[in-house]
C-alpha cells in the first residue's frame, strides 16, 4: 500500500488559520500536556510512546479501588460501522473496569448513535435515566442547559482541564459551567481509490483539492466508469449526515450560524447565505444534475457506503481511520473472487485532506463523544453513586483508555494519550491516522447550543432531501431550513 | 298497607336504584375482585398514560426546556397542527398508507384464503409459507426490503437491469413519487396472510348444504359466491378490514426502519411525525396533541369494531 506524503500543505496547515487558534488556544487555560503550537503528524509521531501511565494507581486516589457500590451506565458504544478491533477494546474495558474495582455492581448499557439520544431523553422525562452516561459531542449542552447534569470537570476525576482540547471543553461548557469530560476527539479524512482514479483518467495519488474538483471528479468517474463517484449521505435522524456535509458547507463560507469562525456567537442564521446555498447547490449538482452519487444516499448512512467502497463501486467518501480496518474486516468475510477485488480496493485505499471551498477555507466536524454524571432526581431511584461513577470516569477519560478506546477510529480526548505506549503501537498499525490527526486543526465543533442536536440531525438532512429531490429548488431549501432554525432559536 | 303490583315491581326490579346497583355490586364482589388487578394495571398503563398526553396537548413543551417548565397554551397546539401545511401532507400520507395497505391486503388474503379453501396437493404447504411474511419480525422484514429495493444495487434493479428492461436500477425507495407506494407494497406483504387466516377461518363457517343447494338450483360458481359465501363473511371482513386499519394507522416499523419517513417527508405517516415531533425535537406538547387527535380516530374505528363484533355475537345468539 503506498502511504501517501502530505507534505508541506500539512504542516502548514496543522499550525495556522482560524480554525486552529480556535481549537488549540491555549491562552486562557495555562500549559496543556502537549505542545497544541507544534501540532502536525512528526510532532504526534516524536511524542508518542515517552511517557507511562498507571491507571489504576490513578483511579484509586479518586475512588479507592475497594469502594463497595453500584453503577448503572449507558454510553455510545460499538456499531454496524466499526471495526472488530474496536469490539474488542471496549470488551477489554469493561472487563478491566470489574477486575480493578470488584466491588463496584456495574450495569452497563450500549447504544448505538442513532438511539442514543431518543432514549436518553425519554429516560429522563420517567426520572429513569443512569448514574452516568457517555453521550455524543452533540449532546452535552442540551442535557447540561435543561439541568439534567450534575456539574463535573476534569479535575474532579484527578486530571486538570488543559490535559483535554480546548474545543472539546467548550462541547461541555455551559453558562460558564463544566459538565463532563471528553472521552474522545475525532475528524475524519478524505478517502479515495486510485485504482478507480487511474481508470477514471484522474491523478491516482492526488485528492481533489477543492470540493469544486470532488463535483467534477465524482461525475468524470461516473461517466468514464458507470459507478458512484462521491458517497454522499444524506439520511435523516442519522448522525452521518451532517458530519459529511457540514465540512462542506463550512469550506464554501456557510455555516448554520457563524460556528465556523473564531468566537462564535450563535446570533444570525447563515443557512439561506450565498455560501452556504453555493454549498448545497455542490451537492444538488452531484446527485440531480450529474447523477454521480448512489442514488440511495437520502437512506444511506456510512455503512451503507463501506460495502460499495469494498466492492469497487464507489470512487470518494469522508470517514475515520477505522475505515481502513472496516475495509479488511469486509475482504476477511469475502469469498471467492469478491476477496480478490476487495484486496485490490485495499491495496487502492488512500486518505487525504478534507478539500478546501473556493477561498481554500478547509474544515472539517471536530466530533467526538463527553461522558457525564446525572442529577440524583433524574436517575431510576433517585440516587447517584458518585464514587462509582467517578470511578468509571477516571478510567475511561484515562491516557491509556481514551486512547485504547479510540483506537482505530478517532484520538483521546485525554492529551496525554499521544503520549502512551500504545499510540506508538497504533501509529504503526493503524494506516492513515497520521492523516486524520492533521485534520484535527481543521476541527469546528458544532455549536454549543441546546438546539444543535434538532438542527443537525433534522433540519440540516431536510434541507438536503429538500433540494436533492426536487421537493424544493436549492434557494427554497436553504430559505426554509434557515426559518425553521429561527424559528426553532425563537422558541417555536 | 301499601299494596305493590306486579307491573311495579318489574319495574323497579328491572331499573335498580342507586342502593339496588351496589347491593347488586356487593352480591357480585368475587367477580369484580377477580378483575379488579386487570383494572388496576389498566388504569396504570393505559388509562394515566391517556389522561396525561391529553393534559399535555393543552401545553407549550419548549425544547429547550425540561418538560416540568411547561405553559398552559390552551388549544394551541391543535391550532398549530391543524393550520401546519405538514399536517396536511402527513395525514394524506396516512390516508394513502392506511387505506391502501388495508384495502390490497384485505382483497389479497381473502382471493388466497378463497383459493386455499378448495383441497388440492401441496395446500398445507402453501400455506405454511403464505404465513412466513406475518410472523417474521418487521424489523428484520424491513432491512431484508430495504436492499431488495436499494436504489444502487437492490435485487430488483439487479433483476431488472439484468434482463434488460431498464438501464438503471429504478428507484423505489429514493423517490418522493415512489417511496409510499414502495413501502405500501412491504406493508401488503406483511399483512396479507393475517387477512388471509380471518378470511380461512370465516370460510368454515359457510354450511356446505346451502352452497350444494344452490349448485343443484342451478346457481354458478359467482352466483354461489355472491349470494351465498360472502353474506356469511361479511361480519369477519368487517373485522378484518377493522383490525388492520387499526394496526395501520399506528404502523410505526416499516416506515421507520426503511426511510425514517423520507426523503423529504414524504413517507411520513402520523405515528412516525409523532415520533421526531416528540424524541427527535422534543415537542411534546404538539406530539400529544397529535397523539390525541390519533386517538380519537382509532377510538372511533374501535367502537365500529366492537359494534361488529357485537353484531356477531347477537347473530350467533340468534337475536
Amino acid at each position: 500500500m503506498t502511504r501517501i506524503m502530505l507534505g508541506s500543505a500539512v504542516l502548514r496547515g496543522t499550525v495556522v488559520g482560524v480554525l486552529a487558534a480556535s481549537l488549540m488556544s491555549t491562552s486562557a487555560l495555562g500549559a496543556p500536556p502537549v505542545d497544541l503550537s507544534k501540532w502536525s503528524p512528526e510532532y504526534v509521531r516524536s511524542i508518542a510512546g515517552t511517557q507511562e501511565f498507571d491507571t489504576a494507581g490513578d483511579c484509586g486516589k479518586v475512588t479507592p479501588l475497594d469502594y463497595k457500590g453500584r453503577l448503572t451506565f449507558w454510553y455510545q458504544g460499538v456499531f454496524e460501522g466499526d471495526p472488530d478491533l474496536l469490539r474488542q477494546y471496549y470488551k477489554d474495558f469493561f472487563e478491566t473496569f470489574r477486575k480493578t474495582y470488584p466491588n463496584i455492581q456495574l450495569e452497563e448499557q450500549a447504544l448505538t448513535y442513532n438511539d442514543l439520544l431518543d432514549k436518553f431523553r425519554t429516560a429522563l422525562l420517567g426520572n429513569a435515566a443512569p448514574m452516568a452516561v457517555r453521550l455524543q459531542i452533540l449532546g452535552g449542552t442540551e442535557f447540561a442547559s435543561k439541568g439534567y447534569l450534575q456539574p463535573l470537570k476534569p479535575e474532579d476525576v484527578g486530571y486538570s482541564t488543559e490535559d483535554f482540547w480546548p474545543g472539546a471543553m467548550k462541547a461541555v461548557t455551559w453558562d460558564g459551567v463544566t459538565y463532563g469530560i471528553p472521552t474522545n476527539n475525532e475528524t475524519m479524512a478524505f478517502i479515495w481509490n486510485a485504482d478507480i482514479f487511474k481508470r477514471a483518467g484522474l491523478d491516482p495519488d492526488k485528492a481533489p483539492a477543492t470540493w469544486d474538483d470532488v463535483v467534477k471528479y465524482s461525475k468524470q468517474i461516473h461517466d468514464k466508469l458507470g459507478i458512484a463517484g462521491y458517497g454522499l449521505v444524506a439520511r435523516k435522524n442519522a448522525g452521518n449526515t451532517p458530519y459529511r456535509f457540514m465540512p462542506q458547507l463550512w469550506a464554501y463560507g456557510g455555516g448554520v450560524f457563524d460556528e465556523a469562525t473564531a468566537n462564535p456567537t450563535y446570533k444570525e442564521v447563515e443557512l439561506d447565505s450565498p455560501q452556504s446555498k453555493a454549498a448545497l447547490q455542490a451537492s444538488y449538482d452531484m446527485y440531480v444534475r450529474d447523477k454521480s452519487v448512489p442514488v440511495s444516499a437520502l437512506t444511506n448512512q456510512q455503512a451503507d457506503n463501506q460495502p460499495l467502497f469494498v466492492a469497487g463501486q464507489l470512487g470518494m467518501m469522508i470517514s475515520h481511520p477505522s475505515d481502513y480496518n472496516v475495509m479488511l474486516d469486509l475482504q476477511a468475510k469475502a469469498t471467492g473472487t469478491d476477496k480478490e477485488k476487495a484486496q485490490t480496493v485495499i491495496d487502492n485505499m488512500r486518505y487525504g485532506l478534507i478539500p478546501t471551498g473556493p477561498d481554500g477555507k478547509r474544515a472539517v466536524v471536530f466530533g467526538g463523544s463527553n461522558i457525564h454524571i446525572l442529577k440524583p432526581e433524574y436517575v431510576e431511584g433517585g440516587k447517584v453513586d458518585e464514587p462509582a461513577a467517578k470511578a468509571i470516569i477516571c478510567m475511561w477519560t484515562s491516557p491509556e483508555w481514551s486512547l485504547k478506546m479510540a483506537y482505530a477510529g478517532s484520538n483521546p480526548g485525554n492529551l496525554n494519550g499521544f503520549k502512551t505506549k500504545w499510540m506508538k503501537e497504533r501509529l504503526d498499525h493503524i494506516k492513515f491516522l497520521d492523516v486524520t490527526t492533521s485534520m484535527l486543526p481543521y476541527g469546528i465543533p458544532f455549536p454549543a447550543l441546546p438546539e444543535s442536536p434538532e438542527i443537525m440531525n433534522i433540519i440540516v438532512p431536510d434541507m438536503l432531501q429538500n433540494a436533492l429531490t426536487g421537493a424544493m429548488t436549492v434557494d427554497q431549501a436553504a430559505d426554509d431550513a434557515a426559518k425553521k432554525v429561527k424559528d426553532l432559536m425563537g422558541g417555536l | 298497607m301499601t299494596i305493590v303490583t306486579g307491573k311495579a315491581e318489574a319495574r323497579r326490579k328491572s331499573q335498580p336504584g342507586r342502593s339496588g346497583a351496589l347491593r347488586n355490586m356487593w352480591e357480585h364482589r368475587a367477580d369484580y375482585a377477580y378483575v379488579l388487578p386487570a383494572i388496576a394495571v389498566m388504569l396504570v398503563v393505559i388509562a394515566y398514560p391517556i389522561y396525561y398526553t391529553i393534559e399535555l396537548s393543552f401545553y407549550k413543551t419548549p425544547p429547550g426546556l425540561q418538560l416540568r417548565d411547561k405553559t398552559f397554551i390552551g388549544f394551541d397546539n391543535y391550532t398549530t397542527i391543524l393550520t401546519s401545511e405538514v399536517f396536511w401532507k402527513v395525514t394524506w400520507n396516512t390516508l394513502i398508507w392506511t387505506f391502501g395497505s388495508t384495502f390490497i391486503s384485505f382483497v389479497l388474503g381473502f382471493a388466497t384464503a378463497l383459493a386455499l379453501h378448495r383441497d388440492f396437493v401441496g395446500r398445507g404447504i402453501l400455506r405454511a409459507i403464505l404465513i412466513i411474511p406475518w410472523v417474521i419480525s418487521a424489523v428484520a422484514a424491513s432491512y431484508i426490503w430495504k436492499w431488495i429495493y436499494h436504489s444502487d444495487f437492490g435485487i430488483i434493479g439487479a433483476v431488472l437491469v439484468g434482463l434488460g428492461l431498464t438501464d438503471r436500477p429504478p428507484n423505489f425507495i429514493d423517490n418522493v413519487s415512489t417511496v409510499l407506494p414502495a413501502l405500501i407494497v412491504v406493508n401488503i406483504w406483511r399483512e396479507f396472510p393475517f387477512a388471509m387466516i380471518m378470511m380461512m377461518a370465516g370460510l368454515q363457517t359457510v354450511p356446505d348444504q346451502l352452497l350444494r343447494a344452490a349448485k343443484v338450483d342451478g346457481a354458478n360458481a359467482w352466483q354461489r359466491f355472491w349470494h351465498v359465501t360472502f353474506p356469511h363473511l361479511r361480519n369477519v371482513s368487517v373485522v378484518t378490514i377493522l383490525l388492520l386499519a387499526v394496526a395501520n394507522f399506528n404502523s410505526f416499523i416499516i416506515p421507520w426502519i426503511m426511510t425514517a419517513g423520507g426523503p423529504s417527508n414524504a413517507s411520513h405517516i402520523w405515528i412516525t411525525h409523532i415520533y421526531e415531533l416528540a424524541f427527535g425535537r422534543q415537542r411534546w406538547g404538539v406530539a400529544s396533541a397529535y397523539s390525541v387527535l390519533l386517538f380519537l380516530i382509532l377510538m372511533m374505528l374501535g367502537y365500529f369494531y366492537v359494534r361488529a363484533l357485537s353484531g356477531n355475537e347477537r347473530k350467533e345468539g340468534g337475536a
